[in-house]
């Protein structure tokens, strides 16, 4: 068979594997299953950086029309990923703390950490000093949606806390309750100006 | 008076084993004998045979008047026996103190008005009513009362022939009542007794319905009223008398043994009244007592349930009996046992003579060299007796005769299995010379065919097989299955040989479990096997071929499809 690689339409390269129809099946042999759950994590933590997409579900692999489409599915040798291979993989993310359930105490939908809530954690931080936002409230909505775009823009609001929350232990930040729900203030780091 | 009232004469010339019921057996005679009428001597029967048996006591005359003069004795009658051993000129005599009690004689009526009517109710054939069973003739009378099959009273016969005894009233009623509204299409209009639980028409004699075993009431008017009628038309305990303290003399018989033989006489009557043939056979009698003393059911050998019951005592007879005949086998084999603990020591034995004679006698060496012909001679016949010492430790000696013999088994079997080189006998080869793989099973079957007799348990294949490598080209080894199954392989076919050979030849494309079992040449249930098996080790990677739930049906038949292991030695080149 001839593998190759593919640059999807969004532009995402393919490794050569996706188009090995037996990487959509849930392997038997212990060492092949471990091996291509790997991949298929690596696929869809690069896949979700590259799209900047939070979550993913079971049933993307079932129906074709979401955001997934391009890698839970491969048109051009047929094959699409199993749910219940993907409820696997899913499973391990959890596990390997690369993703969490959300909503929490289900296991059809996870919260991909592709960044992991540390690093978001800096990236908000940054963000705020960097467009000179510090010690200014700002509300939950100025910052998953900005009029300029950031890198933050779109980001799940219960990843939003868990950041904010590592934040607020290094005294970088403080959840404040305001009229229209909460709010937070961010701190210059210590160590910073 | 004595003999004429409980006597019933015989025709005397008649052979005495032509005389007896078909359940009578003769016990005793005696010769020379002399019957006493009561105290007084019976002229007419004072030289005769005497024969005692089971049922009766049976006097043949001697003289010529033995047509007339023989009678038979029932041994109902007899309530008490007394022996006097003789003194001087007087004989040895045995008396036969007579009673008339009819609950236990039970049958004694039933003789009376047979000898009056002067038909021998024995001596004829009868239909029972209830299960229809045409009971033979030749029965006592006791025996002859019942239906053989069924067990329930012959109730049907001809009342003027038979009127049954206050006994037999009770139950049997053989009497047309008036207040029967039983719709039964016979013309004896009898009292069956209608089942309160299901309503079925019993026969009167049952004490349990025969269909629901439910207890069934007593029609008292219709029992009174059928006894009164009995006591009627039954003539013979109205004129007998009531007790038999009356006349000592008129209940008793006394037999003068003039030529002695008294005492064996005397012990095998003692032995037939214990017996009590006649209530053995009569279960009326025992039917009877129990009605009204308990309703536990014992007594109830009539109807369904007795026909049951019969059934029930015949297999345990026959449970018995085969219980006897195995503990015979085992016996046998307990004598099996002391036979091949002589075949040990003859073993050893002989070991030692041949021992000694080939050390100490090296001139006589004719004697030693036909020796130990004898001695494997004997070895071997004992073998062929089946004579396997099996509880005698294991010894070196039948180590290597069992090795011997599994080698031998193992040769036989390459030859099944390859094709044997030197016979040629035209078969074409064995079961392997087209294929690599086969299942222990198959083997199995094909080498017992192959033998035809004397098969090969599978215990001994499973110990034949690991030599099989020895004796076979390419060698032939055996391999368990994921699903524990065994099969046979050529070198060829061993799983890793096979799992390369399988993942070479599709390289580029995809395979099914099918197509590798039509390349291979082995059957898809063993293909699966291996490929599982080679899956396993990691040699091939599975795709189910599932692409979306609308087009599942029509990609690849569902079947799974494999793959070489895509994942081995693949490094990362998607997206960084």
């Amino acid at each position: 068979m001839a593998l190759s690689t593919h640059t999807t339409t969004t532009g995402f390269l393919l490794p050569s594997i996706h188009s090995a129809p037996p990487f959509f099946t849930q392997q038997v042999h212990a060492a092949s299953l471990s091996t291509a759950t790997e991949h298929w994590i690596q696929i869809i933590l690069k896949y979700a950086r590259h799209r900047k997409l939070f979550t993913i579900k079971v049933q993307d692999c079932e129906a074709p029309g979401n955001d997934w489409d391009e890698v839970l599915r491969n048109e051009r040798i047929n094959r699409k990923l199993l749910p219940s291979y993907l409820s696997y993989i899913l499973g391990q993310m959890v596990s390997q703390k690369l993703a969490a359930y959300d909503p929490p105490k289900q296991d059809r939908s996870v919260l991909i950490y592709w960044r992991l809530p540390e690093e978001w954690a800096e990236v908000l931080h940054e963000w705020a000093t960097s467009t000179g936002q510090l010690n200014t409230i700002l509300t939950f909505y100025e910052i998953t949606d900005p009029p300029v775009e950031s890198p933050l823009s779109g980001i799940p609001v219960t990843l939003l806390r868990q950041a904010i929350s590592i934040l607020s232990k290094t005294n970088r930040a403080q959840i404040i309750g305001i009229a229209e729900g909460e709010g937070v203030r961010f701190f210059p780091s210590m160590g910073k100006s | 008076m004595a003999l004429a009232r409980f006597t019933k004469p015989v025709d005397g010339t008649i052979p005495v084993q032509a005389l007896l019921y078909a359940d009578e057996e003769l016990l005793s005679s005696q010769d020379a004998v002399g019957i006493y009428d009561g105290l007084q001597k019976s002229p007419e029967h004072q030289v005769g045979i005497v024969h005692v048996t089971t049922q009766r006591l049976l006097y043949i005359d001697a003289s010529r008047k033995a047509r007339s003069r023989s009678f038979a004795l029932d041994l109902a009658h007899v309530s008490r026996t007394d022996h006097y051993a003789g003194l001087f000129t007087s004989s040895p005599k045995v008396t036969l103190h007579l009673s008339a009690d009819d609950s236990s004689v039970g049958g004694g009526g039933v003789e009376r008005s047979d000898r009056e009517t002067g038909v021998e109710s024995g001596f004829e054939t009868w239909e029972c009513e209830v299960c229809a069973f045409r009971n033979p003739p030749g029965l006592s009378p006791s025996a002859s009362r019942i239906c053989g099959l069924c067990g329930v009273p012959r109730s049907s016969a001809p009342t003027n022939i038979q009127p049954s005894s206050s006994t037999v009233g009770t139950t049997s009623s053989s009497l047309a009542s008036s207040v029967s509204t039983s719709a039964l299409p016979t013309p004896r209009n009898r009292e069956s007794i209608a089942c309160p639980a299901c309503t079925f028409l019993n026969h009167p004699s049952m004490k349990k319905c025969e269909i629901c075993d439910t207890p069934l009431p007593r029609i008292a008017p219709a029992v009174s009223a059928s006894s009164a009628e009995n006591g009627t038309t039954k003539s013979a305990p109205a004129t007998r008398p009531a007790t038999p303290g009356i006349d000592e003399g008129a209940m008793m018989i006394k037999l003068s043994f003039r030529k002695g033989g008294d005492k064996p006489f005397y012990t095998a009557l003692k032995r037939s009244l214990k017996g009590q043939a006649w209530e053995i056979n009569n279960p009326l009698n025992r039917l009877l007592p129990n009605a009204n003393a308990n309703d536990t059911g014992a007594g109830v050998r009539s109807g369904i349930s007795g026909i049951m019951h019969a059934v029930e005592t015949r297999a345990q007879t026959r449970d018995t009996h085969m219980s006897d005949a195995l503990q015979d086998l085992e016996a046998l084999m307990v004598k099996a046992k002391d036979m091949v603990r002589l075949a040990a020591e003859l073993n050893e034995r002989l070991t030692v003579a041949t021992a000694a004679t080939s050390t100490a006698a090296p001139t006589a060496a004719s004697a030693s060299a036909s020796e130990p012909e004898e001695a494997t001679f004997i070895r071997s016949s004992l073998t062929q007796l089946g004579l396997q010492m099996e509880n005698t430790p294991v010894t070196l000696d039948m180590m290597k005769d069992e090795r011997r013999w599994i080698e031998e088994l193992a040769r036989e079997l390459a030859g099944v299995l390859q094709g044997s080189p030197g016979s040629g006998s035209g078969s074409g080869g064995g079961l392997m010379s087209h294929r690599g793989l086969i299942a222990l099973d198959e083997v199995w079957g094909g080498w017992n065919r192959a033998r035809g007799v004397a098969l090969v348990p599978p215990s001994t294949l499973l110990l034949v097989v690991p030599h099989l490598p020895a004796y076979t080209d390419p060698p032939i080894k055996s391999l368990v299955l994921p699903s524990e199954m065994r099969a046979l392989h050529t070198p060829e076919y061993e799983p890793k040989v096979f799992g390369e050979r399988v993942v070479r030849r599709m390289r580029l494309k995809s395979t099914t479990t099918t197509e590798i079992a039509q390349r291979e040449g082995v059957g898809i249930a063993l293909a699966e096997e291996m490929v599982s098996l080679i899956e396993r080790e990691g040699g091939l990677s599975r795709d189910d071929g599932r692409y979306g739930d609308s087009d599942s049906v029509g990609f690849g038949g569902g079947e799974v499809r494999w793959w070489a292991n895509v994942f081995v030695g693949y490094i990362w080149d998607g997206q960084a």
